[in-house]
């Protein structure tokens, strides 16, 4: 036994030491971001086509390196001087890339002007075209000849060569219109600028967030402090993300240290003795080692939330220690003891990890990394068990400790009520019929926004900033799909003649596609037709008169301005708005979405995507999925019980964990909790654990300690109620929910496994009690 | 993006201040000594200026010059007004609202607009003021001794743009000459395209301005 128990302990040093290793050089990464795993199974529809999730995942990566922060003031001196300021603090801050101020930066404006030059008379301004569509060149004729002479005009002899009717700064004028406010608004006698931040990539990977968005803010409170004057709005996901986390953190680490403290006043004042403490924190490592071993080993990125519904096997695998630490020495000597519990454990580990298999094989990573995590970890849980605590010295349970009279008290009571074996099948029906029901009535809700928390100062900041520059908020874009890219950029057209009446009437904010700063060929060829009858043709005689020298009139296919890759690295912005064979167009100051989805119904290969609601969706997938594992779940666990039980005593069995999950999730709605993919994660818990209740119960029968028994699965009801029961009186929703949905389903399969399992059906003739 | 959003109206924004800072300059005329440095004429919020123009608009490969002659006012308070009247008719209004075109119906066409263009303002006031500082900002400068054909030319000032700064884009220099008033200003661009710009009749008024020119700068004219 000591051998085995050796050998054991040599694979879990393995196994550190291979989880450091991962972790360390960077093979296997840890995620926090909410994106960064789901979704990751819906490949391409073909090689260039991405999934919704996917271009969501992409676009919102991309914006959360990006924080905006909006300084206004009354003063527009005043203003620039402290946005400069500022933005050079930004800069020296860790963590931060870049830094712009596009209020008093011409940033790539050379760069797009030069690119424009040379394609310039295929170039019109919606305004332009519509004058040459109505025959209307005498306007921009007279408009040519007088920005010949204008103080303000932009001709230059290059400029002169390539647009000699001065087409290029209407088009310039009029895309900077379509792309939103300036850099610089005046609004009510005070100015507003953006200072525009990157973060570094690794800002994120690293765990840096917190810290550089306390420098910011240090930075935004100190300027706020020196000027009264000077406002100061910011946002971005890193903001929200860091708030969210912040209330998080808080809440977990102040239930952590109740349920530490708590199981740990629990062990010891139990066993009067650190050792069983001792025993139950091998186990539990041991499987949390062992589920972080077998993700960093397969997968290459292991989501947070996966690690935190894995962590949760503590709950499950401390029943594992807590059932074989609670029997007596006189049972007989360690290996006597483990005889006694080992079939118990096995069904338990069986059932839990058939549960767990059923959610492996759904098509979602996140769910297979949380699966694979919590089979590993249960497996090593009773591995550790079966190996390692018995050759560990061994102390009874104290008869008068504290905990064990007031158990006995509520074991009396609870041994009190006897159900007919006929009612108990009465009421396992019912429970079926119920939950069906439940699954199909009770409303669900898998809006993202309704996980978090919620911060309302940055929520407020949020709109403040969207409202006075255009910028930032809830990115909507429309989807355009297509082999060809002029189709798309031609699609594109489409989609803003479509929208045009809608932006008139303040339904939405703006919008821009690549079509907007690269019209398609077919556009391009129009307009260089239209210019050349409706402008050379009558006029460019007269404009060459007014001119010392020569332009030239033809353009060559070749000529045509396209979205090659050379231009859209050029200019990176642009590169956000390709995807593969998906074109991009991104949507601005959204009050209306059906609206939208109505002007552009019949574009066919245009659609609105919302992120919220792409995300929303794959949550909804997710809990799905989810469901149809527990509902397989529960038909193994029932077929194992039956097995192993008989017909009877097997339903019964499975009754308990059945009817808490009903309980827990009727109960849980009618204390408001959201019911989502997380509430359904919880429920696999309420089932896993809720078995093992049962399985415990029934076994003692066969080997005659019902009464040590039950005093095990109490403890562990106590250590589990500590560490998942005391979540459900967190300020953050989705935490609330993981906790409320725990606390009553783990305390209902508890008095059910008395109720549905423990006392024999007719005549309780061989409990102690 | 962001970047993205402003260009058109950077770009034309910067060829407004330099307009503007060449007619600031243009105003520099009575020599006052600051930094070293001869200093522009101070006019106050309450007063403007008035002259005419010859703007000869010199493009690279071209073997003449599109030639322009006008009339202008600038007022500190109000902004500047551009009159074309040769080879044709057409006024340029440029106020801290931005850049707005006067039709031949005498409407108006908006060819920038923005917060920016108060810069524009702050700027001339500054020179008016005879704050070389405030140029400090956009510009080196540099006093130089009158060269041989800049006749009554008591002094020559000439402004590189800082590097760095969008403007440094659209100029290489800014040199101007003139004695009581400004007489003539070179703006040269990196295409090796440059303006000469000629003033004359120039005269300091007090406000209010004429009718028809304040209605034109202050938005109100149709």
């Amino acid at each position: 036994m000591k051998l085995r128990a050796a050998i054991w302990v040599i694979c879990l040093l393995v196994m550190g030491i291979v989880t450091v290793w991962q972790i360390s050089a960077k093979h296997s990464r840890i995620d926090g971001d909410i994106l960064a795993l789901i979704g990751q199974e819906s490949g391409p529809e073909n090689a260039e086509r991405f999934s919704d999730i996917n271009i969501v995942r992409d676009l919102l990566a991309r914006d959360a390196r990006q924080a905006i922060v909006m300084v206004s003031h009354g003063n527009r001196n005043a203003l620039e001087a402290a946005s400069r300021d500022m933005a050079q603090e930004f800069r020296d801050i860790a963590g931060t890339n870049n830094v712009s101020l596009p209020g008093f930066e011409t940033g790539d404006a050379q760069s797009l002007y030069g690119l424009y030059q040379k394609h310039a008379n295929g170039l019109l301004s919606q305004k332009d075209r519509d004058s040459l569509m109505n025959s209307d060149g005498q306007r921009l004729f007279r408009r040519a000849l007088q920005d010949l002479y204008s103080p303000s005009s932009m001709i230059s002899a290059q400029s002169l060569g390539n647009d000699p009717f001065s087409l290029l700064p209407g088009f310039l004028s009029e895309l900077g219109g379509k792309i939103g406010q300036s850099g610089l608004v005046q609004d009510d006698n005070r100015f507003a600028t953006p200072i525009i931040i990157t973060l570094s990539p690794d800002v994120r990977t690293n765990g840096q967030e917190a810290q550089w968005v306390k420098q910011i803010n240090d930075v935004i409170a100190t300027r706020s402090a020196s000027d009264a004057a000077l406002h100061i709005a910011k946002t971005g996901q890193v903001f929200f993300a860091v708030s969210e986390a912040s209330h998080a953190r808080s809440d977990v680490q102040r239930i952590a240290i109740i349920a530490t403290i708590g199981v740990i006043m629990m062990v010891v004042g139990v066993f009067m003795s650190a050792l069983p403490l001792v025993a139950t924190l091998l186990t539990v490592g041991s499987g949390l080692l062992a589920g972080i071993t077998a993700l960093v080993v397969v997968f290459d990125s292991i989501h947070a939330i996966a690690l935190v519904f894995g962590a949760s096997l503590i709950g499950i695998s401390i029943d594992y220690a807590l059932h074989f630490l609670v029997l007596p020495k006189s049972v007989g000597a360690a290996r006597a003891r483990l005889a006694h519990i080992r079939p118990g454990l096995r069904l338990g580990l069986l059932t839990t990890v058939c549960g767990f298999v059923a959610l492996a094989v759904t098509p979602t990573v996140l769910l297979a990394q949380i699966s694979l995590y919590s089979i590993s970890g249960l497996i090593a849980a009773y591995v550790t068990v079966v190996t390692i605590l018995p050759v560990l010295p061994h102390r009874d349970v104290r008869d008068r400790s504290v905990i064990r009279t007031i158990y006995a008290h509520i074991d009396n009571a609870l041994l009190k009520v006897r159900i007919p074996q006929k009612q108990r099948l009465a009421v396992l029906a019912c429970a079926v019929i119920g939950l069906i029901t439940t699954v199909y009535s009770l409303p669900a809700n898998d809006d993202i926004a309704a996980l978090g928390h919620g911060n309302t100062a940055l929520i407020e900041d949020a709109r403040e900033i969207s409202e006075t520059l255009g910028i930032g908020g809830n990115p909507q874009f429309i989807r355009i799909d297509g082999s060809l890219v002029q189709d798309r950029l031609e699609t594109g057209e489409a989609v803003r003649t479509a929208l045009t009446p809608i932006i008139r009437d303040g339904i939405l904010g703006s919008l821009f596609g690549l079509s907007d700063v690269i019209p398609s060929i077919k556009r391009q060829q129009e307009n260089r037709e239209l210019v050349a009858k409706e402008l050379e043709e009558p006029f460019g005689a007269k404009l060459r008169a007014s001119l010392p020298v020569q332009t030239p009139t033809q353009h060559t296919e070749s000529d045509f301005l396209e979205p090659d890759p050379d231009i859209l690295g050029t200019i990176p912005a642009l590169a956000s708005l390709q995807h593969g064979e998906t074109d991009i167009i991104r949507l601005g100051a959204v009050k209306d979405a059906d609206a939208i989805r109505d002007a552009i119904a019949d574009i066919g290969n245009a659609r609105l995507i919302n992120p919220r609601e792409t995300i929303t969706a794959q949550f909804a997938h997710y809990r799905n999925w989810a469901t149809i594992a527990l509902a397989a779940s529960l038909i193994v666990a029932g077929i194992l019980a039956i097995i192993r039980y008989g017909a009877y005593a097997g339903l019964n069995v499975l009754a308990a964990p059945l009817i808490a999950i009903l309980i827990a999730v009727i109960g849980a709605f009618a204390l408001g909790v959201t019911i989502n993919f997380f509430a359904i994660m919880a429920l696999f818990l309420v089932f896993a654990i809720g078995a093992d209740y049962a399985i415990f119960t029934s076994e003692s029968r066969h080997h005659g300690q019902q009464t040590e028994i039950r005093f095990a699965v109490f403890l562990s009801l106590i250590s589990s109620i500590l560490a998942f029961g005391l979540l459900a009186t967190s300020s953050v929703p989705v935490v609330n929910t993981i906790g409320t949905i725990i606390s009553i389903g783990l305390a209902c399969a508890w008095i059910l496994s008395y109720w549905m399992c423990s006392i024999p059906a007719q005549a309780d003739t061989t409990d102690s009690r | 993006m962001i970047r993205l959003r402003t260009i058109a109206k950077q770009i034309l924004v910067t060829f407004g201040i330099v307009i503007l800072m060449t007619i600031s300059a243009l105003v520099s005329s009575v020599r006052a000594d600051s930094a070293g440095i001869s200093a522009p004429l101070s006019i106050s919020d309450d007063a403007y200026l008035t002259g005419v123009f010859q703007l000869d608009r010199h493009l690279n490969g071209f073997d003449q010059p599109l030639v322009s002659t006008g009339n202008f006012t600038l007022s500190p308070k109000d902004g500047l007004l551009w009159e074309n009247q040769e080879p044709f008719p057409d006024t340029t209004v440029m106020t801290d609202r931005g850049i707005t075109r006067v039709l031949d119906d005498g409407s108006t066409e908006v060819i920038a607009s923005g917060a920016q263009f108060h810069q524009f303002i702050a700027l001339i006031s500054a020179v008016l003021a005879g704050n070389w500082d405030a140029l400090s900002a956009h510009f080196t400068l540099a006093e130089m001794p009158p060269e041989t054909g800049e006749t009554n030319a008591s002094w020559h000032v000439k402004l590189v743009p800082l590097a760095g700064l969008p403007i440094a884009d659209q100029i290489i220099e800014i040199t101007a000459y003139g004695d009581q008033f400004v007489e003539h200003v070179t703006i040269t661009k990196p295409s090796g395209d440059y303006d000469d710009i000629t003033l004359g009749n120039q005269a300091k008024a007090s406000l209010p301005l004429p009718g028809d020119i304040a209605a034109l700068l202050s938005g109100q004219a149709q």
